[in-house]
């Protein structure tokens, strides 16, 4: 019960993981941090396997800093994903593929635009307006859809975010802990002060 | 000597294989065997049903397969429900069945014994919309062990409209204006909702893209609704192995019911 | 005597035609609507039966029974809202996109359709009838959670032997007002303010819950349930055909429309700018 969701607006993208780290039954960690910065303007999400999520994210994260130490330019959003897809897209014909899901927030600092990839475990890619991996998918998209417009200001996406995380409380059957969320921006990547006390019920 | 049962006739797949499923026979370890129960098997086919304004009409291909095998070229779908005597004079009800014959036949025996039951007790006949009714629940009362068949009932209604109902094995029934059932019914129905229902057909020039407004469906005169019928079962011949050799139609209409047999292609 | 008469007679399901019972309910015409049901000469009818018509778990069986998909009601203010999609499937074919999920049980109840659309159907009929029953037996209209009960009791009976059904009772009676129950085929019977049934539940609960007050106006509780069940059409491939709305008040129920999803669907997008996931250029 893993939850992925990310949204762009007029001039930024949002990305929000779950907190919990859950192994079976058991939740072993409250403030777990599903997600890996790889540049300066590029915020990975992922869920999935156990292991493999954080040593494919942690070798992806390596890669893109290495690129711009080698090169001496860092890669934009759409290098990045279709970086990211390539490997992932090996390593699935290959002994050992990655079983992990991802989200990929950006921002381009060329063209000024936020944006937001899509990726599963067979790496397909999608560049979308907003997207959410597992469950969210289920109770996200719907609500995404009806409120989500591409010139929302950051007020009103943290408020579609609202919308969504009260959501998963109310009709999730597992605690998922809350959400750690992260904007990305023209001034790089920060992490929200997402208050997530309130109890939500259904009606 | 029990591995000569146990194989599947020849090959799988192979010529002449009948069966799409063909009983199993399992041999535990303390020596006990259990045959699996599969009544079922698929004699293929196809039917369609239209209704309009004063008729309706039901047709059936008379093909009758067994995996590969045509076993007769001549079985009709399509039966007259009530009436009088064995020819079922006077019969304004029409029932086709596709799937399982036997099934089928079985199914046609019990509504027209309930149709005639009907009259012989309340001295009319019974409308179609109350043998429509009894057909869904003689196929529920087969829930737990069902008919393998999709049937179509046609007549018409108290009105002396067209009446088309269809059904799902276990007994789900709508009114509609147009269904096409069995082997080709992947083919033959959205053929039918262009043709009939005119979905996704617009009025030219009648403006530009979200504006472009939606052909309304009408009811179809009785000629263009029999060349339909015709032409959907010859482009089915053509891209369905289960359907040729012959079409059966039966028109109902104020004055009865009118068959008419005419061949389609036999290989 | 009996050894003659053993070696005379054949076990049941080695009869040919009819049954001495069937030929007595032929002739004296029996209720229709009747609880005897023909099970398969095997030890575990439900196994078999689920090897024959279960798509789901057995994607290759014979029979495929046509299932429904979304339904949603809600208790609000004004009374309740019904609203549904109108698709049904069995497997990947789309068997009809012009289902009536809403059955008028009669002019205060209203029942809604998920799951197998012949078990729905043929139960809300029985149930139909024995609300009736109970009106001409006590002179007055039988309560919504008598009637959620009949339902409850009659499929828990059932259990274990294949049906399925997730279903709504919605109805207003001078006793309890506006009431809403949700009854399935495991037996669980619920009664409460919002549900949204079927394989579109998710996407529906998704839109209705950011925006359901109990205040909401009359309008906006139809449009409400109707923008619902649009935006499952949208998500859930299960679901889609046309929207159908019904609004229960204190005198009976209303029918709001049986309406094409598409043009609903771009006149949402074009004029409030929603779906901004759906782009008609070509990227």
């Amino acid at each position: 019960m893993e939850v992925l969701l990310g949204l762009t607006g007029k001039d930024f993208t949002l990305v929000a993981s779950s907190k919990a780290a859950m192994r079976g039954v058991t939740i072993l960690k409250a403030t777990d941090d599903k997600t890996r910065e790889l540049n300066k303007y590029n915020l990975m999400a992922f869920s999935g396997e156990a292991g493999d999520t954080v040593q494919f994210a942690e070798y992806v994260q390596a890669n893109v800093q290495l690129y711009s130490m080698r090169n001496n330019s860092e890669l934009g959003p759409a290098a990045v994903a279709s970086f990211v897809r390539g490997e992932l897209a090996k390593a699935l014909r290959s002994r050992s593929p990655y079983t992990v899901n991802l989200l990929l927030g950006g921002f381009d600092p060329i063209t000024q635009k936020p944006t937001l990839y899509w990726c599963d475990y067979l790496a397909s890619l999608a560049q979308l307006p907003y997207a959410a991996h597992g469950y969210a998918q289920y109770y996200c998209l719907s609500t995404l859809d009806k409120h989500h417009h591409p010139d929302i200001d950051l007020e009103k996406g943290l408020k579609i975010l609202r919308m969504c995380s009260d959501e998963l409380k109310r009709r999730l059957p597992i605690d998922f802990k809350g959400l750690a969320v992260k904007i990305i921006t023209k001034d790089g990547i920060r992490e929200e002060d997402w208050v997530d006390d309130k109890q939500v019920l259904p009606a | 000597m029990a591995s000569v049962f146990t194989a599947p006739p020849l090959a799988d797949n192979g010529p002449g294989y009948s069966f799409k499923q063909t009983p199993t026979t399992h041999i535990s370890a303390d020596g006990t065997r259990q045959h699996s129960f599969y009544p079922y098997t698929d004699n293929g086919g196809s039917t369609l049903g239209i209704s309009g304004a004063d008729f309706t009409i039901l047709a059936g291909d008379t093909r009758s397969t067994s995996g590969y095998n045509i076993n007769s070229r001549y079985v009709p779908k399509l039966f007259k429900i009530g009436g009088e005597g064995p020819e079922h004079t006077g019969s304004s009800i029409v029932l086709s069945v596709v799937g399982f014959a036997a099934d089928g036949d079985a199914l046609k025996e019990r509504l027209d014994t309930v149709v005639k039951m009907y009259k012989y007790q309340h001295g009319k006949n019974m409308s179609v919309a109350a043998c429509a009714q009894r057909l869904s629940h003689i196929l529920y009362n087969k829930r737990f062990f069902p008919y393998y068949v999709h049937a179509i009932l046609g007549g018409l209604d108290e009105e002396g409209k067209g009446a088309l109902y269809s059904y799902d094995p276990v007994g789900s029934y709508e009114r509609e204006q147009c269904r096409a059932a069995g082997a080709a019914a992947s083919l033959i129905m959205p053929f039918l909702d262009n043709q009939v229902n005119y979905k996704n057909q617009y009025i030219p020039a009648s403006g530009y893209g979200h504006d472009l407004q939606p052909r309304k469906a009408e009811l179809l005169p009785r000629n263009t609704v029999e060349e339909l019928v015709r032409d959907a079962f010859d482009s089915a011949v053509e891209r369905h192995i289960e359907v040729g050799d012959g079409l059966q139609m039966m028109i109902i209409t104020k004055d009865g019911i009118e068959e008419v047999y005419s061949p389609l292609k036999k290989d | 005597m009996d050894s003659l008469v053993a070696q005379y007679t054949r076990p049941a399901e080695q009869q040919e035609g009819y049954f001495d019972e069937d030929q007595l309910e032929l002739s004296q015409g029996s209720p229709q609507l009747s609880l005897k049901f023909a099970l398969p000469p095997v030890a575990n009818s439900s196994a078999w039966l689920r090897a024959m018509t279960d798509d789901y778990s057995n994607p290759n069986c014979p029979i495929k029974i046509a299932h429904g998909t979304t339904t949603l009601a809600f208790r609000f203010k004004g009374g309740i809202i019904v609203a549904t999609d109108s698709r049904a499937t069995a497997g990947n074919w789309i068997a009809s996109q012009t289902v009536k999920k809403v059955i008028e049980i009669n002019s205060c109840l209203l029942g809604t359709m998920a799951g197998g659309a012949a078990d729905c159907q043929y139960w809300l009929a029985y149930l139909g009838m024995q609300c009736r029953l109970h009106e001409l037996r006590h002179k007055r209209r039988i309560s919504v959670a008598a009637a959620s009960k009949i339902l409850a009791n009659l499929v828990y009976n059932y259990k274990g032997m294949g049906l399925s059904m997730g279903t709504m009772c919605a109805g207003v009676t001078p006793q309890e007002g506006p009431a809403l129950y949700y009854i399935d085929s495991d037996g669980t019977r619920l009664a409460g303010n919002l549900f949204c049934v079927g394989s579109g539940q998710t996407f529906a609960y998704g839109v209705l819950d950011a925006e359901y007050s109990y205040d909401l106006s009359d309008e906006d509780a139809l449009e409400l349930g109707k923008r619902s069940i649009l935006a499952a059409t949208h998500r859930d491939a299960f679901s889609g055909g046309f929207i159908n709305l019904y609004h229960v008040k204190e005198d009976g129920w209303v029918k709001h429309g049986f309406n094409d999803t598409n043009p609903i669907f771009w006149k949402t997008k074009l004029e409030k700018g929603e779906f901004s996931n759906v782009t008609s250029e070509l990227v």
